[in-house]
């Protein structure tokens, strides 16, 4: 594995195929949202790879987003992701803090909440 | 003159208290080391030349006896320490010409109050290192000498390389800033330092020619201008400072205007985290937030800068909510308490001591009374608790964090309290209670043990396995780290190891401990080539073990952990029928079906991961981690009332799983 591998694209995998179940056609129906979420490995803005979580069409993509503006965009540190989206970190902490930076609809990016993500279970 | 006024504390400046009292000891001083007040005007004039002319060590060397050419940094309480300061101030002086001076004769008032307070040496910033700490380092000292009320010592910096803008930012800032910080001390004071700070910095803004004094420097003025008079080879140090003086224009202008501008350049977020432990510019932060002054943008942070502060201090100001609760339980039933939870929630300072409590007290009735009354819907929606709840977490984020960064660097925490402590047979004890499955009295039992005989390999990998089923990974790591070092061959514990890092999506470390299995498995070893070593990649890894797996098929470990390592590389098909194989030769092995479990969890076949995990449980009923699994496993198919009871019960097993407790929160929602 390169170490170019980012932690957070476990999630994203679990993610994509999450969307693809019942569960996930609900998610779609509640929030309906464009998000577009870059994470880089050590610091903000440095090396981010953007992933788009395409809540309407209920699919996930690496890069970003063609074809329009995402509702919200999201920037994140790798762990710091990892954390807000398995609850280990609230959100609105994480925004306080500056480890989230949010660019875009405020209300959209407040519907972003960690229990969108599917939480990956422990060998 | 003005300098003697300044000096004395004359009614010309307008300074507070503590300053003009303060004055008399350089009086004293001034007295005692020049002599006659009508000759202290002369010599003091003269001090501007120290910058030139290093004789001057001669002229203090009669009252300060082991001075010359020392920098002395220990305070002693004497006139020698303000003596010795004064001169080294001269010396740093040297470079920046008369803005020390100046600062130095400013300084002069508050050496009183600083020597007589056990002062520590002036802040040295870090000179080194990269442009962006050096210059954090030294505004902190900025910030910092603020507190000690020792003035800024102009120090030269290496070049940082800021630009027009940061500079022009920097100063606009500064200015502001340190008339907050300094708000109580005199106007010349906060000057000095400010243009300590800038001149350091080399902050100027557009070139001009010498211009009209800016009318704070007035007094600075006149006694440059005396002095011109005397002034001889100091000469062009000093022009440079006028010219400098003379470009420096500090616009205050409105704070928006440097709001917003500092708003532009470094967002909201560095400004706040930067300053964000002074108090004194938390008493900013509030006239913010009473909209003396407004940034655009965010209004968030500096509201919830002061509303932090506020519940800081409830949190801190004790757990007596948890007291309270311990001595109201036997009135109360469990049921009760869900209730006051729910609504109690804003004010609670959760900490661990909370959870310590619980671990006692009828944890299995109220995990139970607790699930019936979420199935009923008694809980409610307390979406509109979310800020509190939040806050609550960050609290306890706080209070925790100094053991999680403990353990996430590898340090085993042990617990406090350990009942086992001197029983005669840890180990065994240990052991026994593994097997009965009381995994968190097995814990116990074991720490022990390793606090007995820390070289103990068994008793710290017995250690790291109960960690990691009671779906700690954080405390297994660092378990099954020390076991390593007892024994560094072990292969369970490699394994483990393996395991746990995979879990915490460490894939590098993950690879390094699988492969070290293999390495150090009596019949593969061979396999494992040692250039591979240093630049593990996945794919060699896995065709190693594919090789390993051909030579035995029926070695159920080999399969075990290809299995671990396709979840690695998230092939979860290979990995599902790796351990699928594996089961097929050790079919009672609970870990083998939680694993398998799992990695149907992680692809998503949520039903099947529940059918494995269902099995597991079976086999060993107190397995926090597959409950917690069963939980998870619920939540992502939007069961979330299912995945309570289950997360639930793990932790009632395990208080300490706080994986549990975060994944409890969000299915709360």
């Amino acid at each position: 594995m390169a170490n170019t591998e980012l932690k957070s694209d476990n999630l994203f995998e679990m993610m994509k195929i999450h969307l693809a179940t019942d569960a996930g056609k609900e998610l779609t129906k509640k929030i309906g949202l464009v998000y577009q979420i870059n994470i880089a490995p050590k610091k903000i803005g440095f090396d981010e790879v953007s992933y788009v979580v395409d809540l309407k069409k209920g699919e996930v993509t690496k890069g970003k987003y063609e074809g329009g503006k995402p509702d919200a965009i999201f920037s994140f540190k790798d762990d710091d992701f990892i954390k807000v989206a398995t609850g280990k970190m609230h959100p609105q902490i994480a925004f306080m803090r500056g480890a989230m930076k949010i660019k875009g609809s405020l209300s959209a990016a407040q519907k972003f909440t960690p229990d969108i993500f599917p939480k990956p279970a422990k060998l | 003159m003005s300098m003697r006024e300044l000096v004395t504390g004359g009614a010309a400046c307008a300074v507070s208290g503590s300053s003009s009292s303060s004055s008399n000891p350089l009086g004293a001083l001034a007295n005692a080391l020049i002599g006659s007040s009508s000759k202290t005007q002369e010599r003091l004039k003269e001090i501007p030349n120290a910058a030139a002319a290093t004789s001057h060590t001669q002229f203090y060397d009669d009252p300060v006896a082991a001075l010359p050419g020392s920098e002395l940094d220990h305070p002693f309480l004497q006139s020698n320490a303000q003596g010795s300061d004064f001169i080294r101030g001269f010396r740093t002086a040297h470079d920046n010409g008369l803005a020390d001076a100046w600062d130095e004769i400013q300084r002069q008032p508050h050496l009183d109050r600083v020597y007589n307070a056990a002062p520590a040496p002036p802040i040295q910033p870090t000179l080194d290192g990269p442009p962006q700490r050096v210059l954090s380092s030294f505004l902190h000292s900025f910030v910092d000498s603020s507190r000690s009320g020792i003035p800024l010592h102009p120090t030269p910096l290496p070049l940082l390389g800021l630009s027009q803008g940061d500079k022009q930012c920097i100063r606009d800032r500064s200015s502001i800033m340190a008339r907050h910080f300094f708000a109580d001390k005199s106007e010349e004071f906060i000057n000095s330092q400010v243009n300590a700070l800038l001149s350091s910095l080399e902050i100027d803004s557009d070139s001009h020619a010498k211009g009209p004094m800016p009318g704070r420097f007035r007094e600075l003025e006149d006694y440059w201008n005396e002095s011109q008079g005397i002034l001889k080879p100091g000469a062009h140090a000093a022009d440079g400072w006028v010219t400098e003086f003379s470009q420096h224009r500090a616009q205050h202008g409105d704070p928006d205007a440097w709001a917003h501008s500092f708003e532009q350049q470094h967002g909201a977020g560095g400004w706040a985290s930067e300053f964000e432990q002074n108090s004194k510019f938390l008493q900013f932060v509030s006239k913010m937030s009473r909209g003396e002054l407004i940034i655009d943008d965010n209004q968030v942070k500096p509201a919830s800068g002061s509303w932090a502060t506020e519940y800081q201090q409830q949190f801190n100001g004790g757990a007596s909510w948890a007291d309270e609760f311990v001595h109201d339980e036997v009135s109360h039933g469990p049921a009760q308490w869900v209730n006051e939870f729910a609504t109690e929630r804003e004010q609670e300072p959760v900490d661990d001591q909370w959870v310590n409590e619980f671990s006692k007290l009828h944890v299995d009735d109220w995990a139970e009374e607790f699930g019936r009354q979420v199935g009923e819907g008694a809980l409610g929606d307390s979406s509109s608790d979310n800020w509190a709840t939040a806050y609550d977490e960050f609290l306890n984020e706080q209070v925790a964090s100094k053991e999680r960064s403990d353990a996430s660097t590898g340090v085993y925490v042990f617990s406090d309290m350990n009942p086992y402590v001197g029983h005669p047979n840890p180990l065994k004890e240990g052991q026994e209670l593994f097997r009965k499955g009381l995994l968190s009295e097995a814990v116990l039992a074991l720490e022990a043990e390793v606090m007995k005989n820390p070289e103990n390999a068994e008793g710290w990998r017995l250690l790291g396995i109960t960690h990691a089923e009671n779906d700690d990974d954080q405390q297994a790591i660092a378990a099954m780290m020390r076991a390593q070092e007892a024994d560094p061959t072990n292969l369970e514990v490699l394994l483990a190891l393996g395991v746990s890092h995979t879990n915490e999506l460490e894939q590098a470390a993950a690879l390094k401990y699988l492969y070290g299995w293999l390495r150090h498995h009596p019949k593969y070893g061979t396999l494992a080539l040692p250039e591979l070593v240093d630049s593990l990649y996945y794919a060699d890894v896995a065709r190693l073990f594919n090789e390993a797996a051909q030579m035995s098929p029926e070695d159920a470990d080999v399969h075990v952990v290809l299995g671990v390592l396709y979840n690695l590389s998230r092939e979860y098909d290979k990995a599902i029928a790796s351990f699928k194989t594996a089961l097929k030769l050790q079919p009672n092995d609970y870990s083998l079906w939680n694993k398998l479990g799992a990695t149907q969890a992680n692809s998503v076949q949520s039903a099947d991961a529940i059918l494995a995990y269902q099995q597991a449980l079976d086999l060993k009923p107190n397995y926090v981690r597959a409950w917690a699994n069963m939980g998870i496993s619920y939540a992502n198919q939007g069961m979330y009332e299912d995945s309570i009871r289950y997360y639930v019960r793990a932790l009632a097993m395990n208080p300490k799983a706080d994986n549990a407790w975060q994944y409890l929160r969000i299915s709360l929602r």
